[in-house]
């Protein structure tokens, strides 16, 4: 028998071969979905439509890059005042998000208090709700308060759509951050606060960072609030601006894909410069 | 400077959904200014509890803690004098060892250069030196718990609480710590209280050992004290390796005298003994204390079952007649297999009488008046 002999039909080395073939087959599939798209975004965004439709087919060979859509957007559009509105509530929008989480995950792991199992229960809950389901009902107590069409009120609303998220996750990783590390600086005579900031943050850094992406991708990505919160044009955002852009006649394809790619910038460059921080608070948090 | 410690009915209870659990029973105890004290006991007696009470990171349910005359026991851990060594060492992963050791006298406020000046005193008492510019995760378990312990004495601590500080080392660095935690309380004016489920840790390093039962006091007293005249036969059995045998035995009168009858051997106390006339009681004798042979006045045999050599001496784990599991350490015993009959004997001097209770009800030493040293009951300690 094969099996009692410890040998399979096929030899270890093809199995291990087959194996590689498998991983590089899953990675082209995958490549194919994620990077086509971004390729066809960037080739159409830096060709001026007039190269992109020679010859009355799509043209995705870059043979002439020109910055015509990106100056398009500039001059006729305001493209540039919905990217700051989006920067402005976006990083409101991450700091709260964040700041809240952290404190509510603290405050999770390291206090008793009656209702506390109530209150965690409600976050996970509130975490199921879709944006649409606040939108309404934010959109009304905004109404009330007479805060629509401000930063102000749109940062408030995202914070409610990621914050129950990034409770979850702060409240889960500081379960893995030792009591004893906080208890030897308070033997030590620090305060709790002071505790908070030269121990408990730092060492929390890899999970505060995540909780801030995530709040910054939900803000950033976000659709739904700011279309409802803001109505008027100089405040929109810039998933609300790119979206009205399709429904004018003197914007194209070329345009639309220019600010797509305004778009993914600020996403990029989070992840290039977080990685570093990532990595590093993830090798820290390793120790224990 | 040291301080003395006061307990005085201390009691802790922990609520769970409405059940509760007393950690610490009432508790009242002295710890002399600059001893040694170890707490002692299986998990779950309190020991780590009272140390925390002592750091003030649990507050008493009832019942008062003082440091010399000062009462402490709703004193935050910021505003004592103390310095602790936890279970987990509790390295800060993101400072590195100098940082770290440091991290105290900062809070502190000591000028930096002063700072460095006792980091660098401390790093060499502890060895460390060449380490003090890594980062905890790249020392090795010894090196870490070094690192830890000289965060705690470098604050020049009134007390200096150390919370199984070596549970997760090896044997080898278990032994070399232990000498070096001694020399440190030497060279320090500071109060040491140590908690261990370790009974040679307690007993080679301790001026005075707290043994501890479900968060009651079962004795304190020196480890030779505690070693030769244990008050419980739970004192009996926890101190001492392998652990002392205990025998059930039936009391006798005949012609006068009261005989202890156990299992294939029979012991006569002397006249004047003030042991239970009828009844059972169990009987106490420690592994070292038998011979090999018939040398000593009672006489028994044990069944060999296992055979630990040791180097010097072996340990025999075996059993008597009627199946209770029984002792012996001997030098005389390296030929000795598993099925053997094994000659043993003891004297009335080594053995302990407990009653049913499981108090000790008689010292056998006492009797016999063979050895010199004075009966329990102080726990006279010198600094």
């Amino acid at each position: 028998m094969a099996t009692s002999t410890g040998r399979s039909l096929v030899s270890h080395d093809t199995q291990k071969r087959l194996q590689r073939i498998a991983v590089y087959l899953t990675a082209l599939l995958i490549s194919v979905f994620t990077i086509i798209p971004v390729y066809v975004m960037v080739v159409i965004a830096i060709q001026s439509p007039a190269t992109t439709f020679a010859g009355g087919r799509v043209n995705l060979l870059p043979t002439q890059p020109s910055l015509r859509n990106f100056l398009v957007l500039l001059g006729s559009t305001d493209t540039v005042r919905y990217f700051v509105n989006s920067l402005v509530v976006t990083l409101g929008s991450t700091v709260l998000s964040t700041t809240i989480a952290v404190a509510a995950g603290y405050g999770l792991t390291r206090f008793d208090f009656t209702g506390k199992s109530l209150a965690a229960r409600a976050v996970l809950f509130s975490y199921m709700f879709s944006p649409i389901v606040l939108a309404i009902p934010l959109y009304v107590v905004f109404s009330t308060l007479g805060l629509l069409n401000s930063h102000f009120a749109l940062t408030l609303a995202l914070t409610a759509i990621s914050a129950p998220f990034c409770i979850w996750l702060m409240w889960q990783y500081f379960q893995t951050v030792p009591i004893a590390l906080e208890e030897s600086a308070w033997v030590r005579g620090a305060s709790r606060w002071r505790t908070v900031r030269d121990v408990v943050l730092p060492v929390a850094r890899p999970g505060y960072i995540s909780a801030a992406i995530f709040a910054f991708a939900v803000a950033w990505n976000d659709f739904t609030m700011a279309r409802v919160v803001m109505s008027r044009d100089e405040m929109y955002t810039i998933t609300v601006g790119a979206s009205l852009f399709l429904d004018r006649v003197s914007i194209g394809w070329g345009e639309t894909m220019a600010v797509s790619l305004l778009i993914s910038i600020p996403p990029f460059l989070i992840a290039l410069f977080l990685q570093r921080y990532l990595l590093q608070g993830f090798s820290v948090g390793g120790l224990e | 400077m040291a301080t003395s410690i006061h307990l005085d009915t201390v009691r802790k209870e922990f609520r769970t959904l409405g059940n509760t659990h007393v950690a610490v029973d009432d508790l009242s105890l002295d710890i002399p200014e600059g001893s040694f004290t170890t707490f002692v006991g299986p998990s779950g007696c309190g020991k780590t509890t009272t140390l925390r009470m002592l750091a003030g990171l649990e507050t008493p349910t009832s019942g008062t803690v003082s440091f010399g005359d000062e009462d402490v026991t709703d004193l935050p851990p910021q505003e004592r004098n103390v310095s602790m060594v936890f279970q987990s060492i509790a390295l800060y992963p993101h400072m590195s060892v100098r940082e770290n050791i440091g991290y105290g006298l900062k809070i502190h406020g000591v000028p930096k250069a002063e700072r460095d000046e006792r980091i660098d005193e401390a790093a060499e008492v502890l060895q460390i030196e060449a380490q003090l510019e890594k980062m905890p995760a790249e020392l090795s378990g010894g090196q870490q718990q070094r690192v830890a312990l000289g965060g705690a004495f470098v604050q020049d601590p009134d007390v200096l609480l150390l919370d199984e500080p070596m549970s997760d080392l090896d044997a080898k660095l278990k032994s070399d710590l232990r000498v070096e935690i001694q020399r440190l309380h030497q060279e320090l004016d500071t109060t040491v209280v140590y908690v261990t489920h370790d009974q040679t840790e307690a007993m080679t390093m301790s001026d005075q050992v707290v043994l501890l039962r479900d968060g009651e006091l079962a004795q304190v007293d020196p480890p030779k004290q505690l070693f030769d005249y244990p008050n419980s036969e739970y004192v009996a059995q926890f101190i001492g390796m392998p652990s002392t045998n205990v025998v059930d035995c039936a009391v006798e009168h005949r012609d006068g005298e009261t005989v202890l009858v156990g299992p294939g051997f029979e012991l006569s106390l002397p006249a004047g003994v003030d042991a239970p006339t009828a009844g059972r009681v169990r009987l106490g004798i420690r592994p070292q204390y038998l011979d090999v042979g018939s040398a000593g006045a009672c006489r028994l045999s044990v069944d060999v079952e296992v055979v630990e050599t040791l180097g010097t001496e072996s340990v025999v784990h075996g059993r008597l007649e009627d199946g209770t599991p029984f002792d012996v350490v001997s030098d005389a015993v390296d030929d000795a297999v598993a099925g053997d009959r094994l000659d043993v004997s003891f004297d009335l001097a080594d053995a302990f009488v407990f009653g049913e209770d499981g108090e000790t009800i008689l010292f056998g030493s006492e009797r016999a008046g063979e050895r010199s040293s004075s009966p329990a009951g102080t726990g006279g300690v010198t600094p």
